[in-house]
Order: structure tokens, then sequence, then C-alpha cells
């Protein structure tokens, strides 16, 4: 059934499967921008229908097993390949027990069914502003595993996002993995997200706490997206809190210095003072949350 | 690809949906297209066993596989416990977007027998009926646990 429009229908391609990372990565190194990488879909199709994206050839990695990695090394952190979707993510103990602020975010994306396709690599591939997955990966310090013939090198990720749609891989590279650090003993993590009414978020928080009731161990990470293009980590807001002060006294500090750090934006989801004032309001909510005061 | 338990052989080109394919090509029509974007959950059909929506699916992907849809939830001419009960419970009015409830609603329960009322919610959040037969929907699932946990109960 057609009726005429482009959204109903996927433009021409050919479709190759490879059966190992080497073999995907030939692929890649050969036809470079021509290929594009089908791991969920979720994003790729609808970039698809509307036109915005026409490779001559969509390269299915689901296949692959080195790219349905998924595995807790303890004190050497998580690391999640590139086919893994984000309903294994939810279902895997350790994401939950130890990087909550990730769980919480996979929780909230989309819905149920599409969490059946979509992933999170494919999410921060993406790189688009009211994306959610970058937020939570950059309090854990995280690494995106880049592979191509050549070998493989790893991105941080507050390095991995250089635009809107735009990421760090070379035209022959493919994210294989991403590599996150273990939170510290004794710590907390969460993530909020504000979106406007048609879902998409306008601010997404991330925020983890070791040693919240003991100020001189204590430490906070924090991190913050789709205010504007690029996701980012506030790393003036690490030592603030591990002082013997009163914890309002703390969090107004640490507001200071986020909202120095902020570029708001507008656009068609919301305006930039709306954006910074929303920021404000979700930061604080973490830090209570995370402080319990 | 496997349709409801049967082998079906199509000929296909490397762009067209899953959804495309069931409707036109195997002749399935209880899946529905709707939004094509994956937003109002109408086309979901179970591939290998978990739902997804098939607008978002490329039809080369389920090659080999298994695809299930609201006919193999019980014998032609047959209604499934969880279908009966969402008739008697008046759980649609017009009915259109009711085999990818169930559909779903049957996923869930496979896996959750005791689903709570939020839990029920946050699974179908993925669904849209346009008449807003959510409540009906929603109960229906929720009588279903309970009878089915009563009849359990009573088994022993």
């Amino acid at each position: 059934m057609s009726f005429g429009s482009s959204y109903l229908t996927l433009p021409d391609f050919e479709y190759v499967k490879p059966k190992s990372l080497q073999e995907a990565l030939q692929f890649i190194d050969q036809h470079k921008d021509e290929a594009e990488i089908l791991a969920g879909g979720v994003g790729l199709f609808a970039f698809m229908k509307e036109r915005l994206v026409e490779p001559r050839w969509v390269v299915d990695i689901k296949a692959i097993k080195e790219l349905q990695t998924l595995r807790d090394d303890g004190s050497k952190g998580l690391s999640i390949g590139a086919a893994v979707n984000m309903n294994q993510l939810l279902d895997f103990a350790p994401i939950k027990d130890k990087y909550k602020a990730l769980h919480d975010c996979i929780s909230l994306l989309s819905d149920p069914l599409l969490r059946n396709r979509s992933t999170i690599i494919g999410d921060i591939c993406e790189a688009l502003p009211y994306v959610d997955g970058p937020t939570p990966l950059l309090i854990f310090d995280t690494e995106v595993e880049a592979a191509s013939v050549k070998g493989t090198r790893r991105i941080p990720m507050n390095e991995f996002i250089r635009g809107v749609a735009e990421n760090a891989l070379e035209p022959n590279e493919l994210a294989a993995a991403i590599h996150l650090k273990p939170p510290p003993e004794n710590s907390k993590s969460l993530f909020l997200k504000h979106t406007s009414s048609s879902e998409f978020s306008i601010v997404n928080v991330a925020a983890l706490c070791a040693n919240p009731s003991r100020p001189e161990a204590r430490t906070m990470k924090f991190a913050y997206g789709a205010i504007g293009p690029i996701p980012k980590r506030v790393h003036e807001v690490d030592g603030i809190f591990k002082r013997k002060a009163p914890v309002p006294r703390l969090i107004d500090e640490a507001i200071d210095s986020i909202k120095k750090s902020a570029e708001p934006m507008t656009d068609v989801l919301a305006k930039a003072e709306y954006r910074s004032h929303m920021l404000e309001v979700l930061a604080v909510r973490a830090f209570r949350r995370l402080l319990g005061s | 690809m496997k349709v409801n338990e049967v082998d079906r052989k199509v000929t296909i080109k490397d762009n067209e949906l899953l959804l495309d394919v069931i409707r036109d090509k195997v002749g399935v029509k209880s899946v529905k297209a709707s939004c094509w974007r994956g937003e109002c959950g109408i086309c979901t059909v179970l591939l290998d066993g978990k739902p997804v929506k098939s607008c978002l699916v490329l039809a080369v992907e389920a090659e080999g596989r298994d695809v299930k849809t609201a006919e193999a939830l019980a014998p032609e001419g047959q209604l499934s416990p969880l279908q009966k009960i969402f008739v008697e419970k008046g759980a649609m009015q017009c009915g259109f977007c009711t085999p990818s409830f169930v559909l779903t609603a049957h996923y869930l329960l496979s896996v959750n027998p005791d689903p709570t009322e939020s839990e029920i919610r946050d699974y179908l959040s993925g669904h849209i009926c346009r008449c807003g037969t959510y409540k009906q929907i929603i109960e229906a699932i929720l009588e279903y646990a309970k009878q089915n946990k009563q009849g359990k109960q009573a088994g022993r």
C-alpha cells in the first residue's frame, strides 16, 4: 500500500548483514559515507522515511557476536556492545544496582516496544540535542570504542558529540562498544529530565554522589544535556560538595557554576530562558535527593 | 519467515517494511498501519516472541525468524481467554487498535502474570487508542490476571 507520501516508505538501498566485526569494518572502510549502520533502526528509519538520509547500503550489525557484549567486570567497569538493545540493559542486574542513573534514563526512553530494538550506542551516535543517553554516560566517565580496519581507539564521551547530529567518528569507523567506569563505593546516582509535550527532552541532568553523609569524603559528579547541541559534564561541581558547610549553601554554589557553564539554546521545543530555569530546578532536585536533604 | 506457525515464502525488496509485507504479501490484516513512525504501536507484531513495531523493522530482518500476530493467540474462530475478557469489559470502541493491545498484553502477562496497574500503564505506553478506551483495557488485563491467579489457586 502506498499513499504517495514519502514518510511511509524507505528509499531504495541494499541490505547487508555481516557475520563478523572484521567483515563489517571492511565493508564500511570500502563504502564509508555511502553506508549507514543499522542497529535498532528507530532513528535511522525515521530519517530515511523523511529522506534526510539516503544511504546506498544499510549494514545490519545485529548478527555480529563481538558487538553483543554486555559485561560487568566489577572494578574495571561495564562494557556494552553496539548491538545490545535497551531492554537488555534494563534487565541486566549490575546496571540497576550500580549504574542507576543509566537505568533511570533508559527506563524513561520512548516505550517498552521500541526498547526491544533501540540501542544506547545508536542513541549517542545520533548526537541530537534532545537525545538522553549521553548525559548519564558522562558521569560514569564513559569511553566510546571506535573500531576500524586499522584497529580501535577510545574516545572520551565528553569529546564524542561535536555538534547537532555530529559525532567524532571517522567515516570508516564504527562505535563498537562503550565502557563505563565503575562508580565509587558508597555512592548513589540518578537521572532526571524535563520534556516538551512531544516527549523530547528540553533539559536532562545526571548526578552521582559518593559518601553523601560524610562531607570530608563526599564527591559529586554532574552532567546535563538537551539544553544545547552538546551535553556537558560540569567539572567545577566535583569539589564543591567536599566541604563542611550547610548543604543549601553548597547547592547554591554548584548551581552558580552550572549556570555559568551552560549555553542554553532557543529552538522549536523551548526558549533559552525556560531551559536555563528548568536546568536549575532539576539540578537542585538532583542534589537534594542525593544528599538526602 | 514463519508467520503464525506457518512457513511463508515471499519475495521482497531490501527496503520493504515488515509491516507492508505482513499485510500485503502474507495477507495478515490484523496488523494495522497508522503513524508509520513508531509512535502509535498499532503495527505491533511479536518477532521471536518479543513485541516490536513492524513499521520500523525491515522485512528482510525477519528472514528465517518467527513472527506472530493476534491470529496466533487462539485457533481460528475462537478467542483467547484474554480476548474474551476484552470483549466482556468493552475494552474497545472502534476496535482498530485492539489486536495490537491484545498482543502486547499477552506478552506482558507471559513475563509478568500479575502486573500492577502502573506496570500495565508503563508497558502499554507505546500504544495509542484513539477512542480512549485505556481504562477498560487496563481493567481487562487486571481482570485476566485476577482470574488467572484464582484459577491457579483453585487448581492446587
